[in-house]
């Protein structure tokens, strides 16, 4: 992360004062950085109380904040323990991993021997200090004075003063901000200003023609600017006058086609745009502003570029966030440094040998990441035969996490009674091939953990991959088998809750075992089931076991770690996240940064709307719901088009294939606002199977894949239909869709949305009715072909 | 050789600097088959462990001026290390892909310690068209060849004599022309589906393409080669390798990708039925007194999609590959393929004989199947190497006459990882293919088959293991997924930590030596190479 992270320093002051009768515990808190924090402290017995810190003064521009707590001394109380908690973000501040103490009356002889023990660890506080600046776990390290612990051990009660710093680090958003505008006299200024603190350099070159190739611009530079290998300039930028980031202005001439940078912070962290280099286009001759200007005040002549609105916002986001976001440079640099530091610290520490080694490292590192670049975006010149290969090269090159390739078909490779055999992963281990065979190129496996139901839904000991399924080897040994003919295998991840191992003082099931043994605080507060010491659920609450606090941090360090984890050791390369809506959707996208899977889908399933038990036509706040959960998780994860399938249910039920086509002509789900990662499904281990607690219109479930096959969006297909009299049928479909290279984001159009039939056109290359009711495509621009029909479906093929 | 430049450079002084016994543990398995010359050992050891110790350094620094040092018959130096280049390098209609890529990428390999890369040269990209000459168009792989001279890099140049589908590279078009006028000099499986990737071998000594036999075609590129690169042999270019059939690889087209998706278990066809490959099998049935055998290839072998237990020829047990009459076409039919790599190779060393550098040629790793009895998917390949009887000896034995190195694929696949249902043993396979070389003392390069995360720990073991006959390795190969977070880190894990296997601490040169080691070479080799861009 370098330097994209500051931490912030926060001292704690912690004066008492004692008389007779109360000791007055006054709790004062000093921070570099003004924001609110509460207390949570904990006094011996076995509950605690959230009190909120008050700001009380400023000390030099520093706010000071405070708590006050009377305690009479009558009671037997042994110590105090209070951890503070950062109102804002959640975050919690403690010890050295454990809960601030504060010793109280009637204790003295412990208390003098922790003395001691804190005694030594001022020892080497001071290096540590500054070491663990960087560090992302937040810790808390003490300062302290000799005097002061002499003053302890002499006056015991009479006051007890100590100073602990707490460090604190934040992941920061910054922008940058481009405008071009004319500077008259056949010039043009660039103004770049950025918000990203400390020194930044602009390492930067234009463009004379159409390639976009980097090369200097011809004198004078600007100010402080250095000439990069002939072919580059760094121009550190000047900091602004309130310090707040600073600010650089280019004069360039007309005839410059663009300008390509990146952007340098120090020696080690570069950021560019998602891999690439930033490139601002000069042309349509007056001035142009894009990229990270999400809020750049309009300069007279200015004008954005517009693209596919929700993408866009998309990419906004992505842009903001280049910057802590985990760049592509930045991996193969710490991939590398990783690497140095193995064989150095093998080596000895021979500063001279090491840095050498470094500066050789580095240039690699930083022409493999330019070369990789290149490569990525560089379409080979071939001749006609080969444009179907440089197609698809393109879109193995966009694989993001949201969509996998764009070319996805999933298969949900259980159902809701394959644990009843105990060895699924051995069962499905020879079907592998005909899944293949098939054109699956994704597979949904079943929750791997310990869980306390069967059916892996209530995992337990996260670590424990032994499960009614099978035991952990088979699952790896199916992974692999799945691997060997490139289909990709999904984890089942159940994140929103978890099983306790153990019971509290009171009974209540909510102290983990495992691996991973967390206590209380890892469960939301709000669930009164399980007396969770954690804060407010972040979602919906599931009652059936404790809901996980995805706030805390050591939580998510954990499922990171587990994710992480899951994704070397079984192999998996994705996940199918189970009951979303228990939880924000930020810290989804969390996770899936740090397990980098191929292709994540979450399960957001909520109602959707009925008025006098009839279902509304206008389902866009269902379908926004399901949106707003994606937007949350930074389009990091698809999610499961809940909203198509309740259409398909009432369309195909009653007749009303209206229902199909939005206000706008779109189709109505979430496949006609955000195709890209709507995951389209019809049947599922709970709304089918032995369950079927929402099953889709029985003998009519070939219309529905004869759709969701056809349009847009990424289509699953359930178990129980590819094992059974409709595989051949659906297998057709697959093979069409593949064979007419229809993707996620494929455009769809409606012809026809009628009581009795509904007809669309998708790509031009493929038309499909569903419904009794007559259609047959208009084969003005195309010959229509019939490529497949069943019972009230029909496809053809433009040919 | 070059490592001797960089050890003067690096300036240790003597051997006995450092401890002896700290051989056996740096030289690992690269000096194991060096042992037995002891003492004559610790120089190339010496070599070897200065490249250890500074292969960035090395790389920097050493070979100034490429020494020629690989000619033939030299031999015992640490293995080579090589990367693929873009098998599109140079498109179809012969311009540089990816130009600035590439020049990156090699500095970048330069500096990881990379011995050099590996050139794909395209027979239907140089010459499209017939020339009386025999000229080319070599100008696009000159101007590659000049980048990798630049960089400082040696140059395997692989000569393609088939088509490719991914990328599209075809045939010359005037020998598309030809084909379609008589589609049979192309081989055919029984459901008469031509292969367009290489000509038929029964063709080879033929005069079908415009009166001349592809033979003296195949001649002509390699000569027009010679002359275009003449200045470049010894110094940059040190190996050819010669493209034996589809892909590249000594075997027949029996599993070509047939359009639509295919069958993971499908092994493909017997590829003898065009029209020559007919007429070669009747004569030698009626030679051997069955003519009836000569009529066909096997009625009960499988069809492209059909797995091969689907049909009675590899039946496990009484399949009629078992019998003699099966044991005839095979012998024919592996015996062709023989006779087409050693006519291609016998020309290969005749038209390269004189020069500096090494000709080497590829085998395929057919590894599915290879634990069942019949093994299907190298018998419709060629290579008549079933249960208790070893098809690679013959193979071996042709190499050793030619004295071609043998590129063997698949030095990262493990048996652990292929499907068991298939049968697939890649492992068992090339340690098959591995002992007929060292019997018949043929040389070994191996490469890879994938990029993949585990592959770079199976391919270092080959190369590290005590017994390894391999000389060099290529990896395959450069592109975006080449440079990606996900495989470059590793791979340069890999060209680093092969240099340094794992050294103990007691293993490490002293402080005074690491000085010696490590001087300012370094850097200002560094600077050097920044500025001369």
């Amino acid at each position: 992360m370098g330097s994209t992270t500051f931490g912030n320093e926060t001292s704690w002051l912690y004066p008492y004062k004692s008389n007779l009768y109360f000791f007055a515990l006054l709790i004062l808190l000093l921070l570099l950085l003004a924001y609110y924090v509460g207390i949570y402290y904990v006094f011996s017995q076995d509950y605690a109380i959230e009190t909120p810190l008050k700001r009380s003064s400023t000390v030099e521009g520093q706010a000071l904040y405070e708590v006050r707590i009377n305690y009479d001394s009558s009671n037997p109380v042994a110590a105090m323990n209070f951890v503070l908690k950062e109102e804002e973000t959640g975050a919690w501040f403690q010890h050295k991993g454990r809960d601030f103490r504060i010793p109280l009356m009637n204790n003295l002889q412990q208390y003098a021997g922790n003395e001691a023990q804190r005694q030594s660890f001022s020892i080497w506080q001071g290096s540590l200090n500054q070491l663990s600046n960087f560090l992302m776990k937040h810790d808390v390290s003490d300062f302290e004075d000799q005097e002061n612990n002499s003053n302890i051990h002499q006056i015991l009660m009479k006051d007890y003063y100590e100073e602990y710093s707490v460090i604190k680090a934040e992941f920061a958003q910054n922008s940058l901000t481009v405008t071009v505008k004319s500077g008259g006299a056949n010039k043009m200024l660039v103004y770049f200003d950025t918000d990203v603190p400390g020194d930044v350099t602009i390492h930067w070159g234009v463009c004379k023609d159409k390639n976009i190739r980097w090369e200097l611009p011809s004198a004078p530079f600007p100010p402080s600017t250095r000439i990069f290998r002939q072919k580059a300039l760094q121009t550190a930028l000047q900091p602004k006058a309130d310090g707040s980031g600073s600010w650089g202005l280019f004069s360039l001439e007309q005839e410059i086609q663009g300008v390509l940078f990146v952007l340098k912070l120090n020696e080690y962290t570069w950021l560019n745009n998602k891999g690439t280099d930033f490139y601002i286009p000069l042309t349509n001759v007056i001035s142009f502003s894009s990229q990270s200007c999400t809020d750049c005040i309009s300069e007279d002549q200015l004008s954005s570029k517009e693209k596919d609105i929700r993408e866009d916002q998309q990419q906004l986001v992505d842009k903001n966030q280049t910057i802590h976001q985990v760049l592509y440079t930045d991996e193969i640099i710490s991939g590398i440094r990783n690497l140095v530091t193995d064989i150095s610290s093998v080596r000895g520490k021979k500063a001279k040998s090491r840095e050498a080694q470094e500066s050789i490292l580095q240039e690699i590192e930083k022409l493999a990441a330019e070369a990789y670049s290149i490569f990525r975006s560089s379409s080979p010149a071939f001749l006609e035969e080969s444009i179907l290969e440089s197609d698809q090269t393109k879109i193995s090159g966009n694989v993001s996490s949201g969509t996998g390739s764009g070319y996805e078909i999933l298969c949900q490779g259980f159902n809701w009674e394959s644990h009843k055999s105990g060895r699924w992963y051995c069962e499905l281990k020879p079907k592998v091939v005909e899944l293949a065979s098939l054109g699956f190129t994704i597979i949904w496996l079943p929750p791997p953990t310990e869980s306390v139901s069967p059916e892996g839904y209530m995992p337990k000991d996260l670590y424990n991959l032994n499960s009614r399924y099978g035991s952990m080897e088979e699952l790896k040994d199916l992974v692999k088998g799945f691997h060997a003919v490139e289909i990709k295998v999904l984890g089942d991840a159940v994140l929103n809750h978890r099983c306790a191992h153990y019971q509290n003082a009171n009974g209540i099931w909510n102290i983990f075992g495992g691996h991973l043994n967390w206590d209380d605080r890892a469960i939301v507060a709000d669930d009164p089931h399980f007396q969770g010491r954690g804060n407010k659920s972040s979602g919906d609450n599931f009652h059936a076991a404790p809901n996980i606090d995805h706030s805390q941090d050591f939580v998510r360090k954990d499922l990171k770690e587990w994710l992480c984890w899951l994704r070397k050791e079984v192999g998996y390369d994705g996940w199918r996240l189970d009951f979303v809506r228990g939880f924000w959707g930020g810290y989804v996208g969390d996770y899936l940064e740090a397990s980098e899977p191929y292709f994540a889908v979450g399960e957001y399933w909520d109602s959707l709307s009925y008025k006098y038990g009839e279902m509304e036509f206008n389902q866009d706040a269902h379908r926004q719901r399901i949106i707003d959960w994606i937007n949350a998780t930074n389009g990091t994860a698809g999610a499961f088009d809940v909203t198509t399938k309740g259409i398909l249910h009432t369309a195909l039920e009653k007749c009303e294939y209206w229902r199909l086509s939005d206000e706008k002509g779109k189709p109505a789900g979430v496949v006609g606002w955000w195709p890209s990662r709507a995951v389209t499904f019809i049947e599922n281990h709970d709304t089918g199977s032995t369950q079927g607690h929402w099953r889709f219109p029985s003998g009519k479930e070939m219309q529905g894949y004869a759709y969701i096959l056809t349009h847009p969006g990424t289509p699953a297909v359930f178990y129980d239909h590819i094992f059974s009299h409709y595989q051949q049928e659906i297998s057709k479909l697959i093979s069409i869709r593949r064979r007419c290279n229809i993707h996620c984001r494929s455009m769809v159009k409606i012809t026809k949305a009628e009581k009795d039939v509904y007809a669309a056109e998708i790509d031009e290359k493929v038309a499909v009715k569903i419904g009794p009711g007559y259609y047959e495509p208009l084969s003005d621009s195309h010959d229509w072909v019939l490529a497949a029909e069943g019972y009230e479906y029909k496809l053809w093929e433009a040919s | 050789m070059e490592f001797a430049t960089a050890f003067r450079h690096a300036g240790v002084a003597a051997p006995e600097l450092i401890p002896a016994r700290s051989w056996a543990a740096i030289g690992g398995g690269s000096c194991g088959r060096r042992a037995g010359r002891s003492l004559i050992v610790l120089n190339p050891t010496r070599d070897a462990w200065v490249r250890r110790a500074v292969p960035a350094v090395r790389s920097v620094i050493a070979a100034e001026k490429l020494t020629p040092s690989a000619s033939k018959g030299a031999g015992t130096g640490p293995v080579q290390l090589f990367v693929g280049l873009p098998l599109d390098a140079v498109s179809n209609c012969n311009t540089i892909n990816h130009a600035r890529a590439i020049a990156i990428g090699l500095r970048a390999l330069k500096l990881l310690g990379v011995d050099g890369v590996e050139l794909p040269v395209w027979w239907g990209i140089v010459q499209p068209d017939l020339s009386t000459s025999g000229a080319g168009n070599w100008s696009s792989y000159l101007a590659l060849a000049g980048l990798v001279l630049e960089a400082g890099l040696r140059l395997r140049v692989s000569l393609n004599l088939h088509s490719s589908e991914t990328p599209a590279i075809p045939l010359p078009r005037w020998i598309s022309r030809i084909i379609e006028a008589n589609p049979d000099i192309l081989c055919a499986g029984r459901s008469g589906l031509r292969c367009r990737d290489c000509l038929s071998f029964a063709v080879d000594e033929l005069p079908v393409l415009d009166g001349r036999t592809p033979i003296k075609v195949y001649e002509d590129f390699f000569l027009s080669f010679r002359s275009a690169f003449s200045e470049l042999f010894g110094n940059t270019v040190t190996d050819i390798s010669v493209g034996l059939g589809p892909n590249g690889e000594l075997r027949y087209p029996s599993s070509q990708q047939l359009a639509g998706r295919r069958r993971p278990d499908a092994i493909g066809e017997f590829q003898c039925y065009d029209k020559y490959m007919l007429a070669d099998l009747k004569k030698h049935a009626e030679e051997s007194g069955n003519p009836l055998w000569g009529l066909g290839g096997p009625h009960d072998a499988p069809e492209y999609n059909q797995a091969p237990d689907s049909s009675g020829f590899f039946r496990e047990n009484g399949g009629s590959w078992q019998t003699p009459y099966g044991d005839f076409f095979l012998s024919w039919y592996s015996e062709q393929l023989l006779l087409h790599g050693d006519r291609l190779l016998s020309v290969a060393s005749k038209v390269f004989d004189d020069l500096p550098v090494r000709l080497s040629a590829k085998v395929p790793l057919l590894h599915y199947w290879h634990r069942s009895r019949s093994r299907p998917a190298e018998l419709i390949s060629g290579f008549y190497n079933t249960e208790g009887r070893d098809g690679y000896e013959a193979i071996a034995n042709m190499f050793s006459r030619n004295s071609v190195t043998m590129i063997v694929p698949g030095l990262d696949l493990a048996d652990g990882d292929e499907r068991q249902e298939l049968l697939s043993s890649p492992e068992l396979l090339l340690s098959q293919i591995m002992t007929a070389c060292k019997r018949h003392r043929v040389r070994v390069s191996g490469e890879n088959s994938l990029l993949s995360r585990d592959g770079f720990y199976r391919i270092k073991k080959h190369l590290l293991s005590e017994n390894s006959q391999v000389e060099s390795y290529t990896h395959q190969r450069m592109g975006a997924h080449f440079f990606s977070p996900e495989h470059f880190p590793l791979f340069t894990e890999f060209v680093r930590s092969f240099a340094l296997p794992e050294l103990d601490a007691d293993d490490m040169v002293s402080d005074e030596e690491r000085k010696m080691t490590l001087p300012n070479h370094a850097a200002s080799g560094n600077d050097r190479e920044m500025q001369a861009v």
